[in-house]
């Protein structure tokens, strides 16, 4: 959007109160939700129920073409529709909810840094590891993402999302990786986050913020997805710190959900 | 430490020891943790298009990127990160995330998508600098380059015209110098008072912003007005890479130097 349009919904966000009937859409749950894509949704809900606003979940197999970035997952509230949790923090800011203004600008500079190094490493290491290695985009990736279309489209979609990530891929300089060494890359990001967790409740200290959704939204979808070798939620599951924190938000936020995405 | 390091880059300009921005990390970071490197610009050289720069040769050992390049210099016990908490280790990463997701695409593109900029200095300059008949290559080249990474990270799906772009990452660029400028208050470097890798990597990225002499850039006129950054630039200018050692090539604490802001 260009800047003019986003003060200018801003601006109508700011009038209304946040209504009863808002949803969240994303791909249907049980065949067609890659990891990226569920990692994502999952932080929007984390980050919703952390300021209290009330959200349906619902699953459609078109949300990404819903979607008015091409990306998962967006939210319709009132007559707006706004995805991605960036652009929907700025919106939940717009109507006075907010969970990080009680840090000063240090404080968020850290913040916004840490957001950017989740996104910079796990998001695409998600995708990496779901579109650019062989097995996993033959075996998991592709049938789950052509799932709800027929012969021939499911194959034209899948190949087409596949060739637009590695395009990308190879764009920010990851096209020439192996596994191994995204595996390493993902350890170094753990580490990194859970030496700034160290041992306090969230990541700034007492109350939660924006980074501990996208935190949570990253890490419980990699621990609790199956993929064609474990190893990725091992290396995670080696960090103490960061499990309890995954499952601290869990027994608070989601308490009604069942465990098991 | 045996082997001698050799680093290929391209040369410098506007007062600085090189305009591209890794390069420059690069060389910061050799300054800071003390390791000698012999530099070989690629400058008038066919390499301008054939290697991929910058790009660290050590005995057989090739190494490429400059992330990687840090990771070898440290392996090779130059280590300015010495003196880091773990803490403040992982904010390294952070940050320097936080510079490739929001700066590196505006920087790209005041450089090489801009067309004043683009047209008036960066391709006279490579142009100028690279042989014939590379001249006529090698920047466009590059700009390509930049526009379609910019293009494939920043773009979203249905809008592939950079026009639709380009607000959004300048405000993600200003609001990025922002963050940075709170981050480093009053005090001299990141972390406490000796330099570390992510001054290398603020340097290498601000620096050529700062220095260059574009045509027209908003982003230029935003760092100019953040104090505590072009001073952080200056700094760095003068105690690492003064005029008596104008590539860099001499250890940071020879006490020899004459440095007037040390």
């Amino acid at each position: 959007m260009s800047l003019a349009a986003e003060a200018f919904v801003s601006q109508i966000a700011a009038a209304e109160p946040w209504p009863e009937n808002a949803t969240l859409y994303q791909p249907l749950k049980e065949d067609q939700i890659l990891l990226s894509d569920c990692a994502s949704s999952l932080a929007v809900q984390a980050y919703l129920r952390m300021c209290g606003l009330p959200v349906q979940v619902v699953c459609r197999a078109n949300a990404e073409y819903m979607s008015p970035s091409g990306k998962i997952p967006f939210i319709h509230v009132g007559n707006q529709v706004v995805s991605e949790l960036g652009p929907i923090v700025q919106f939940t800011k717009a109507k006075g909810h907010s969970l990080s203004d009680g840090l000063d600008d240090v404080q968020r500079a850290e913040m916004k840094a840490y957001m950017e190094l989740v996104n910079n490493m796990l998001l695409t290491a998600e995708l990496f590891i779901q579109w650019c290695d062989d097995a996993t985009a033959a075996e998991i990736s592709r049938p789950r993402y052509s799932s709800p279309y027929s012969w021939p489209l499911n194959n034209i979609l899948a190949y087409q999302k596949q060739w637009e990530v590695r395009r990308k891929m190879n764009a920010i300089g990851w096209g020439g990786k192996t596994l191994e060494q995204v595996y390493e890359d993902v350890s170094q990001c753990c580490q990194a986050l859970s030496q700034r967790l160290g041992t306090q409740p969230y990541f700034f200290s007492k109350q939660p913020t924006e980074l501990d959704a996208l935190v949570f939204g990253h890490l419980f979808t990699i621990i609790t997805t199956r993929l064609t070798s474990g190893e990725l939620a091992e290396r995670i599951k080696g960090f103490s710190n960061l499990l309890s924190f995954c499952r601290r938000i869990e027994q608070t936020y989601f308490e009604d959900k069942s465990s098991s995405t | 430490m045996a082997a001698a390091l050799e680093l290929r880059c391209w040369g410098g300009d506007w007062g600085l020891p090189s305009v591209h921005s890794e390069s420059l990390v690069v060389l910061a970071y050799s300054k800071f943790s003390g390791a000698k490197l012999t530099v070989c610009p690629i400058d008038w050289t066919w390499k301008t298009i054939t290697a991929s720069v910058p790009e660290l040769l050590c005995g057989d050992a090739v190494v490429q990127e400059p992330a990687q390049i840090l990771h070898f210099l440290r392996k090779q016990r130059f280590n300015a990160d010495y003196e880091l908490t773990a803490r403040q280790g992982a904010d390294t990463m952070a940050y320097i995330a936080l510079l490739e997701e929001k700066l590196r695409p505006a920087l790209l593109h005041t450089f090489w998508v801009d067309a004043e900029n683009y047209s008036n200095l960066t391709r006279p300059w490579f142009a100028s600098r690279s042989p014939f008949p590379l001249n006529f290559v090698v920047p466009s080249r590059q700009a390509s380059a930049a526009l379609s990474r910019i293009l494939v990270t920043k773009g979203e799906a249905p809008l592939h015209r950079i026009s639709e772009v380009e607000g959004k990452i300048y405000s993600d660029a200003k609001e990025c110098l922002n963050l940075l400028s709170y981050r480093l208050g009053k005090t001299k470097y990141f972390f406490g008072n000796s330099p570390s890798s992510l001054d290398a990597f603020v340097f290498g990225f601000l620096a050529p912003l700062f220095k260059a002499t574009l045509p027209s850039s908003t982003l230029q006129s935003h760092l100019k007005q953040l104090d505590n950054l072009t001073h952080f630039c200056d700094n760095i200018l003068a105690v690492y890479f003064s005029a008596q050692n104008p590539n860099g090539r001499q250890p940071a604490r020879q006490p020899s130097a004459q440095n007037p802001q040390s």
